[in-house]
């Protein structure tokens, strides 16, 4: 398969996501603006304007009206989707690392970072409500203490009930709305880089620092699968089509120039499911890859790596018509 | 302070193991009593301080012949009886010195002998069990975790692990050269390890140990430790019976530092080293300095052992006016096989070939020689020489190949007729297979094979294949040849390698990169000899894989010849046992999954129950629309024509 390759940004990517209808990529990089393109053709839509700093994290609403980005300059920003105007800015004391729309868009999260004495808090905000937005006073405020480590990923729970987020030490845990601790676990070894829920909200997907990506239930954080690797995983999806799973990662940024590219430690590898055996790969990344997510309808997927380049891949028939044997 | 005064509080025991008796003194009258007490205090004064003496005299005052003397402490009588026992005062006079406490001990030795208590035998199990293996599986040793677990596998198609401890060894380990036993490395000495479970079969003491070398026969085991080592009871070298466990001698470690220092000859019969101007000969098992002399050699730079005869080689470097020579000695005759002399050398290294029919001595010659200050000489113009001896015809004739090139490695086929090696310098190395016809047959260059990224040749231990690798700098480019008709069989590459091993059979290769060489990716990959990839195996921080050796074959020429013979029914046979096994790895896995596959539907179907009772909360949510499905809203789509150019054509209908 050819990907359309998507060039749109100067420094690396730290986030893509596809809208809910998948006819719509959003890009997050390291440089300060981010970037919506159609899916179909790759082609951009335009870029959202105003922040300073590298984006950390980007998601968009279930009727792709508005864009939620958080940024390295300390701030959360609210966008229209379709014009690229700032609805509202909140400002934070460090910078925002994940963020999400709620399920029905009327509620974000965003976390901040742990730095410079101010400790990792999760913010919830209520954007209907016009004076939470001008004030930047939230609906809750939820500081994570000590012994907890900070939050590196998290997105909301099914039915907008609770936020699961995911930590620099591999432990996952669920806030509800008035920032209470429902409960948590710990079966990574290592920072959780990323999140992805399954379509119906009942699974999710962590991929962590520890080589492994692993399945988890959503509400009983009951472990199922366990799918390893030998380098970091970065990122990871589940297929909404068939039952796969991708995963992205690579090698620690300081021994970058000390393996082969040839080796194809660049590549999306793809896994089964349920017998979590490793079945394909896909090269092409100069770089370790940051941000894999498939199309929602399971034809196609995307990632976005260190070199900048977000790739978009559909799948030819051998992939679709592909079976294990059982 | 109370502890340091007690310590010195006097015990009983004390004074009498302090008491020496010094025996074949002079008997000298009263005048000369004095001048004798003063030179006998003069002399025992050096190991401590005289605290009393004793001369016994006869009825005229004339001294017996011995005296007693009693030292402050126990430690100096025991040097000073080291000392000064056989101390020549004069030519009559050669003193007997002892230990008063061991007089005691040899006059009350028991009447009756008992004989002492055998100890009962430890069936240490069968030493050679891992060769029972029905299908031949070889085994392998890695040591991983930076060393602090050690593993023992087993060459399966996936390989299975047979044993793993952690902190078996506290470096590395070693096998012995036929394999039975598997030797760890500790700061008190070495452990031997063997048997179907790998049971400790015997430990060595050697506070220290850093290096280990086996006898070839595997009875003897020789152990270096830098740290002990005094005067009169060398310790930095010892030599012990492994079946005994038995300490056999004691060695200096001298001023030579590569290892192995004893070079042992084929069976184990003899060992040697090297000394200033001498190589010393020794046997087993008395352990004694063979006919009580070395081998004066003036000058001897380096010697070998032949591996299959009692055959040294040694080679001496030219001063002033002679000329370098190479000289092979039979042991234990002593007598010269064969001298040759070389002209203009910078240095030499001798290769045996496995088989003992040839040596090859690689000669660096140069060109001009200029001596600088301080004895320092610098050669200029080198260009190679491989001197060939031919070693089981009359009179040793020696063939010569020329080569310009800076030779890099040099390695005889081990089982078979040819030899090749690297040479050239970045990025023009080249690789030359020579062959020697048998029976006295002239030495032909046989291939050279250009441009190529290898610094390590790595022959098959039963000849005929050969992988050539470039190791660590080179990226770990590999390349396997047939050098039955010179073909590549195949290019490849484990990016980093540090180490390649083939196992001893000759049908695996492994190519690895060890932790302690390069600090990521590490693991090691099994290719089979023709080069295709049979299993990657990535570990965690591995450092070493070491293939168990086999003994040689119990088979004889008939019987190899026999099996040759019948190769096409084995192969037959060998084909339906894989095919079964294939067979059945298949069908395990199908289950596996079968079973995987139920209990994750069985969990999906709750799931998907949960989520359609909860349909009417997302639809508040989402103000009454169903997004359940992607297809759900059929009139969220727009409709757009684009016309784009596809073809430009341009046709004459006519003239």
């Amino acid at each position: 398969m050819k990907p359309i390759m998507l060039h749109g940004h100067e420094r690396s990517i730290t986030q893509i996501k596809y809208n809910r209808e998948g006819d719509l990529i959003f890009s997050a990089a390291k440089d300060p603006q981010p970037n919506v393109w159609y899916s179909l053709n790759g082609e951009r839509l335009g870029t959202f304007v105003g922040h300073n700093g590298a984006v950390w994290c980007i998601d968009s609403n279930w009727d792709s009206t508005k864009v939620l980005t958080g940024a390295a300059d300390n701030t959360c920003k609210l966008w229209d989707c379709e014009t690229g105007a700032q609805i509202s800015s909140l400002k934070t004391n460090t910078a925002v690392r994940t963020n999400g729309f709620s399920y029905s868009g009327n509620l974000i999260m965003f976390s901040t970072d742990k730095t410079m004495g101010f400790p990792c808090e999760i913010y919830i905000f209520d954007i209907r409500d016009g004076s939470q937005l001008q004030t930047g006073n939230p609906m809750s405020k939820v500081p994570i203490e000590a012994p907890m480590s900070k939050i590196t990923s998290a997105v909301w729970g099914p039915n907008e009930e609770f936020i699961l987020t995911g930590h620099d030490g591999g432990d996952l845990n669920q806030f509800d709305l008035k920032g209470n601790w429902i409960k948590g676990c710990r079966d990574h070894n290592g920072q959780i880089n990323d999140i992805q829920v399954y379509k119906d909200y009942s699974m999710f997907i962590t991929a962590s620092a520890d080589h492994t990506a692993r399945l988890f239930d959503m509400e009983t954080f009951e472990p199922l699968k366990m799918y390893k690797t030998e380098r970091p995983v970065n990122s990871a999806s589940i297929s909404p089509l068939h039952e796969h799973v991708v995963l992205g990662g690579g090698q620690e940024a300081s021994m970058v120039t000390t393996t082969s590219t040839r080796i194809g430690k660049f590549d999306a590898r793809f896994y089964h499911l349920v017998f979590e055996e490793e079945f394909g790969r896909v090269k092409g990344h100069f770089g370790p890859i940051n941000s894999i997510a498939f199309h929602p309808d399971g034809l196609s997927y995307s990632s976005g790596g260190e070199d900048g380049y977000v790739r978009v891949h559909y799948f030819d028939q051998n992939y679709l018509d592909f079976n294990f044997e059982y | 302070l109370l502890h340091d005064i007690l310590k010195k509080k006097p015990k009983p025991s004390d004074s009498v193991d302090s008491v020496i008796i010094v025996d074949c003194i002079p008997k000298v009258g009263k005048d000369r009593l004095e001048k004798l007490k003063n030179v006998i205090k003069k002399l025992f004064s050096k190991f401590g301080t005289v605290v009393n003496t004793f001369y016994p005299v006869d009825e005229e005052g004339t001294t017996k012949g011995y005296m007693f003397l009693e030292f402050s402490s126990p430690q100096n009588a025991h040097e000073a009886v080291k000392m000064t026992h056989g101390y020549k005062l004069d030519k009559t006079h050669v003193f007997k010195v002892n230990h008063f406490s061991d007089f005691e001990k040899y006059v009350n030795i028991p009447e009756d002998w008992t004989p002492p208590e055998p100890k009962d035998y430890e069936d240490m199990g069968n030493l050679r069990n891992w060769l029972m293996n029905k299908e031949c599986y070889d085994q392998f040793s890695v040591i991983y975790g930076e060393g602090e677990k050690t593993a023992i596998f087993l060459n399966t198609p996936e390989p299975t692990k047979v044993e793993e401890r952690a902190r078996w060894t506290e470096t590395y380990v070693r096998w012995s050269p036929q394999g039975t036993y598997l030797a760890t490395f500790h700061q008190k000495g070495i452990a031997l390890w063997g048997g179907p479970d790998f049971t400790r079969i015997m430990k060595f003491g050697h506070q220290g140990v850093q290096l280990i070398d086996f006898s070839p026969c595997e009875r003897y085991l020789v152990t270096f430790s830098p740290l002990q080592d005094s005067h009169d009871d060398p310790q930095a070298i010892i030599i012990w019976d492994i079946l005994s466990g038995v300490k056999k001698r004691g060695f200096h470690c001298g001023s030579r530092s590569t290892w192995p220092i004893f070079k042992w000859n084929h069976n184990g019969d003899y060992f040697a080293r090297i000394g200033e101007d001498a190589i010393s000969i020794f046997e087993t098992p008395s352990f004694g300095l063979k006919d009580k002399k070395s081998l004066k050699i003036p000058a001897v730079r380096d010697f070998s052992w032949s591996p299959t005869d009692n055959i040294l080689a040694y080679w001496v470097p030219e001063q002033s006016n002679t000329p370098a020579r190479v000289t092979l000695v039979e042991i234990p005759s002593r007598k010269e096989l064969c001298v040759r002399n070389l002209f203009n050398v910078a240095d030499c290294r001798m290769h045996w070939q496995k088989s003992g029919d040839h040596l090859c001595v690689k000669v660096d010659r140069y060109k001009a020689k200029k001596v600088e200050n301080k004895d320092q000489v610098k050669y200029s113009g080198i260009y190679y020489n491989f001197e060939l001896f031919r070693i089981r015809e009359k009179q040793i004739p020696v063939d010569k190949v020329e080569e310009k090139e800076q030779v890099l490695a040099f390695a005889w086929e081990p089982v078979g007729n040819k030899f090749a090696y690297i040479h050239g310098e970045a990025p023009r190395i080249s690789v030359t297979f020579y062959k020697i016809h048998p029976n006295g047959g002239k030495v032909e260059l046989f291939k050279t094979l250009e441009k190529k990224a290898a610094n390590h040749l790595f022959w098959s231990p039963n000849g005929q294949f050969i992988v050539l690798a470039g190791l660590r700098s080179m990226n770990g480019v590999l390349e396997f040849v047939d050098t039955q008709d010179m073909t590549i069989m195949n290019q490849t590459e484990h990016f980093m390698a540090t180490d390649v091993e083939w196992d001893p059979t000759g049908r695996y290769v492994v190519s690895a990169v060890s932790w302690w060489g390069h600090k990521v990716d590490n693991g090691y990959w099994l290719w089979n000899f023709q080069g295709v990839s049979q299993h990657r195996q990535p570990l965690e921080k591995f450092c070493q894989l070491q293939w168990r050796p086999r003994p040689p074959s119990l088979l004889d020429e008939s019987k190899v010849k026999e099996i040759r013979k019948n190769f096409k029914t084995w192969a037959q046979r060998f084909e339906m046992e894989d095919s079964t096994r294939k067979q059945t790895a298949s069908k395990d896995l199908m289950d596996k999954r079968r079973v995987l596959m139920e209990a994750f539907r069985e969990y999906r179907n709750r799931k998907e129950r949960d989520f359609a009772e909860q349909k009417k909360i997302r639809l508040d949510l989402r103000l009454g629309v169903d997004t359940d499905e992607l297809q759900n809203q059929e009139d969220n789509f727009t409709e757009e024509t684009i016309e784009f150019l596809v073809k430009v054509e341009e046709k004459i209908v006519e003239e």
